[in-house]
């Protein structure tokens, strides 16, 4: 029985009834009078000089109110290509109409004259040096080129002594690594702990492979949209549909020259994000560059086709592993080279590549990994952002390796997990995580230990690790003259974080859970919050909230002391009223009692204020296990049973936790059995639900979730992040699960059952 | 261009309207009478996040013109719930938490709504199935079914 009355029961969502009657509010709902429709004029070439840009017909168009191109952005911050664009679907305009069909027609009246450029689409491919150098990036040297380098570094920098002949030695040595000059890298990170060389050779099994994942869309539901509408004073108001309001105020700010005050984000109701809704340029700059340019509010709004080719979806990436093992089952070395498909921008998760590590004592560990551009739009964020695919290469193999030993593929990953003050690379020692217990946890529930397989059927399991993100927040909680509880904060609810925070307050000043009701302010009025991303909100916002509950709680003691004429170490708090305590007859009075006596005393209104920025935050884990079934004729892969067990900390709304869980689970399942963002010459070619299938309910089984709790010293209650960690194990669980079934291994993502089939044949299994 | 005379009965009131023939019904219902709980997703048709009944039907109004709806009557998520009370089908959406985001909300209610109309008695596989055409992005469909059942033993007591 729990100790608790609110937090750690499943409750109704405070927007239950705004989202199940169509009254919620979302970016594509807000209808200023007056309002224009704005569109985003795109590139049709992958990669093009642009000779000419001619908006005289569109002008014609009647209806048409504006068209903006680079020539409008101050800063000169790229917002609309000018000279030369370097994927399909790239911006190069905008249009403000009456109605959005004139919006589009105009669009298409614009007209751009191209000279077509070689186009790359393959990271592979772009590394090379027969591939267009698409930034005039300098190449980069691989790994052994690095140490290489470094070493005559070195040596040229001693002055006093002659290197002469080591260094020619070494640049010979040079040689021998023609293919590790890299081309078109956008970024490079590298780590090393350990002597992997040693860690192979002591090894007595080693294997290596290269895998291979595609990219993904985040495919939230509602896709991007702002409408902005700028008043002749300069005030710039701005409804986004956004994880993250004011950092889409300080881009616009930077972006368009605006003083921060001049700018108020109102975050609306948010249809999914994923960690892809945090742009500022997609929709939001182009609708106020119109909305200034009119003087009237001016909606853009993305189309689905738009957000396939304008996105900034999850990157694909090619990842060479190498793992070393002894033959009693201990993990010696491992070492991984990977490259990054970031498309148009810089970056694209690379660091995140460190994640092979896993969860495991892995004593020689070696990273290099490189971002690569190539003719596609930029990344962003996903769900764990980039580990899902390190994962992946990191669980498939430890599969290899356990079957080459011969060790049950549970008890290998349970022999080698971390514990409890073990030494953690970057300094310290690992916290205590149910690493051991969820992985148990998801085995006993899925019945691993006498799991049974007809023919072509098999088992799967990975893990996967995350550690929640943490920022700023700010909290108010009131109590009224009638006992209720208001809060007010800035953070977007990402699917349940409302409810948490109210659960956190309720609990504190122990009130019903339904008297409490929140609000989230604007840039304008809320205090300054963290974006909603990263598992963020709940660790963040709820130690936020609890800081302001307490700061409440100590208000109203303050007041019933005062009312009643006691000491305070007298009093205390329950079920909604002070009481006195061992008082006989019993004495209390209520908080609404005491709120409307607050409003003439000396410290007035209760008002509790909480702040909080940063604590270190504990990993969580999510485990999984599938069994599917698969068909050697068709390929088609069915899964019988899919099972997630993760470490939560402490679930604060248990039914809120589960739906995170299994919304996070089939997103796994999807990205590594149906879902990849394919691209030819001409830029991103299944740019909608018919070619690039998300999976719908006739896909799936019922996911089972399982809910372990390890607390987190710092969270609230004890609670993680929850949102991230089930996304990272699941690649590697339906593979392991389709290697089992078949006994080949597709290391290439999705398993679509033509690949199915080519593994069977080229192994002799199929016709 | 030219507008054409249309009458529109939604969710009870009737509407007589001036609209483009190339507006879609999911843009009359909107833009033009202001009823945005229907949701805007992909526009051809294959997220089901638009679904409204009409005549009894759960269509994608993404994919029907405004003009071919004259005449017709046509129930949206607004229209859903009668005398302050919830739809048995909003009501288990919300016990199971069978939505997150809550942008396919809409369509999957309207959906669920019109399946059950038509037959409470199905099995939790045939309504998997016959949800094919609307997708959830958050959820991963667990607790949807769980919604749909719990408002298909719901309407199967009552009737």
């Amino acid at each position: 029985m729990s100790e608790y009355t609110v937090v750690g029961q499943t409750v109704a969502r405070v927007d239950a009834v705004e989202k199940v009657t169509g009254a919620a509010q979302y970016g594509a709902d807000v209808h200023p009078a007056g309002m224009l429709y704005g569109k985003i004029v795109r590139s049709k070439q992958a990669h093009a000089n642009i000779l000419s840009i001619d908006t005289s017909e569109a002008e014609k168009l009647p209806g048409v109110r504006a068209i903006i191109t680079q020539d409008d952005v101050p800063s000169g911050r790229r917002v609309f290509a000018t000279d030369k664009v370097l994927y399909l679907g790239e911006p190069l305009a905008a249009v403000a109409a009456t109605d959005p069909d004139i919006a589009e027609e105009a669009a298409e009246l614009i007209k751009i004259e191209y000279e077509v450029l070689p186009v790359v689409q393959d990271v592979m491919e772009a590394i090379k040096p027969s591939a267009p150098l698409l930034q005039g990036d300098a190449a980069k040297d691989g790994p052994n080129r690095r140490e290489i380098s470094a070493q005559i570094r070195k040596l040229s920098r001693d002055k006093e002594n002659d290197h002469s002949d080591e260094i020619s030695k070494l640049e010979a040595e040079l040689e021998n690594y023609p293919d590790e000059v890299y081309y078109n890298i956008s970024a490079e990170s590298h780590s090393e702990a350990g002597d992997v060389e040693k860690g192979f050779a002591e090894s007595d099994v080693v294997v290596e492979d290269t895998y291979v994942i595609p990219r993904v869309h985040q495919t939230y539901m509602e896709p991007h949209v702002s409408v902005a509408s700028a008043d002749s004073s300069g005030k710039v108001t701005v409804w986004a549909s956004t994880q993250g309001p004011f950092a889409i105020r300080s881009g616009i700010a930077g972006t368009l020259g605006i003083p921060l005050t001049q700018i108020n984000v109102i975050g609306t109701t948010m249809g999914g994000g994923f960690g892809g809704r945090f742009g500022v340029i997609i929709t939001h700059v182009p609708a106020v560059l119109l909305s200034q340019k009119t003087g009237r509010p001016v909606r853009v709004q993305m189309t689905r086709e738009e957000e396939f080719t304008d996105g900034r979806p999850a990157p694909g990436c090619v990842i060479k592993l190498k793992t070393g093992a002894t033959n009693d089952g201990r993990i010696l070395a491992r070492e991984a080279l990977a490259f990054w498909d970031s498309g148009s921008v810089s970056g694209a998760s690379i660091g995140s590549t460190i994640r092979v590590r896993g969860v495991y004592k892995i004593p020689n560990l070696k990273v290099d990994a490189y971002g690569v551009h190539t003719n596609k739009s930029g990344t962003a964020a996903y769900r764990a952002p980039g580990a899902p695919q390190a994962i992946f290469a990191g669980e498939c193999q430890l599969d290899e390796i356990a079957e080459r030993i011969g060790m049950d593929p549970v008890k290998f990953r349970l022999m080698n997990m971390r514990e409890e003050g073990d030494e953690v690379p970057a300094g310290g020692s690992e916290p205590k995580v149910g690493y051991k217990e969820t992985l148990e946890a998801v085995a006993d529930a899925a019945g691993w230990w006498d799991r049974e397989a007809d023919e072509n059927q098999g088992w799967g399991v990975a893990v996967g690790d995350w550690t929640n993100g943490c920022g700023p927040g700010g909290v108010y909680v009131s109590v009224h003259e009638d006992g209720s509880v208001r809060i007010f904060h800035g953070s977007m609810d990402i699917t349940g974080t409302d409810t948490a925070i109210s659960q956190i307050i309720a609990e504190i000043l122990t009130v019903p859970y339904e008297s409490v009701t929140i609000r989230r302010g604007d840039t304008d009025s809320a205090p300054y919050s963290t974006g909603s991303g990263g598992s963020v909100v709940t660790f963040t916002m709820g130690n936020t909230a609890k800081l302001a509950a307490e700061d409440a709680h100590r208000r109203i003691l303050e007041l019933a002391s005062e009312r009643l004429n006691m000491n305070v170490d007298n009093l205390e708090l329950r079920d909604g009223e002070v009481h006195v305590i061992s008082a006989d007859p019993p004495k209390s009075i209520s908080l609404g009692e005491l709120a409307a006596y607050s409003l003439s005393t000396t410290g007035g209104p209760i008002v509790g204020k909480g702040s909080f920025a940063r604590q270190s935050s504990t990993p969580a884990l999510a485990a999984q296990i599938a069994k599917v079934e698969v068909d050697p004729d068709t390929g088609r892969t069915r899964v019988l049973k899919l099972v997630a067990s993760q470490d939560v900390g402490f679930a604060i709304n248990p039914m809120a936790v589960e739906g995170q869980i299994e919304g996070g689970t089939v997103q796994g399942y999807a990205w590594a059995m149906m879902e990849e963002m394919q691209y030819g010459e001409e830029g991103n070619i299944n740019p909608g639900f018919v070619d690039y299938r998300v999976p719908t309910s006739a896909d799936l089984p019922t996911v089972e979730s399982i809910i372990v709790e390890v607390p987190a010293p710092n969270g609230p209650y004890g609670a993680k992040g929850v949102g991230e960690p089930p996304i990272t194990p699941t690649l590697a669980t339906m593979a392991n699960a389709v290697k089992d079934a078949i006994g080949v291994r597709i290391n290439e993502l999705p398993i679509k059952p033509e690949k199915v089939i080519d593994a069977l044949k080229n192994n002799g299994h199929g016709a | 261009m030219a507008k054409h005379p249309v009458t529109l009965t939604v969710n009870g009131d009737e509407h007589d309207l001036l609209i483009e023939p190339r507006k879609t019904l999911l843009a009359v219902l909107r833009d033009t009478i202001g009823l945005t709980g229907t949701k805007e997703g992909c526009s051809t048709g294959d997220c089901g996040a638009c679904t409204v009944i009409v005549d009894g039907n759960a269509v994608t109004s993404c994919m029907v013109l405004g003009v071919t709806a004259s005449g017709k009557e046509i129930t949206t998520i607004e229209g859903l719930a009668s005398d302050g009370e919830l739809h048995p089908v909003q009501q288990a959406f919300i016990n199971t938490g069978g939505y997150q985001c809550g942008f396919c909300t809409p369509g999957f209610i309207m959906a669920s709504k019109a399946l059950l109309d038509e037959d409470p008695n199905r099995s939790e596989e045939e309504f998997r199935h016959a949800l094919g055409g609307n997708i959830c992005r958050c959820t991963g469909y667990t607790k949807i079914l769980e919604a749909i059942l719990q408002a298909a033993a719901e309407i199967r007591e009552t009737t």
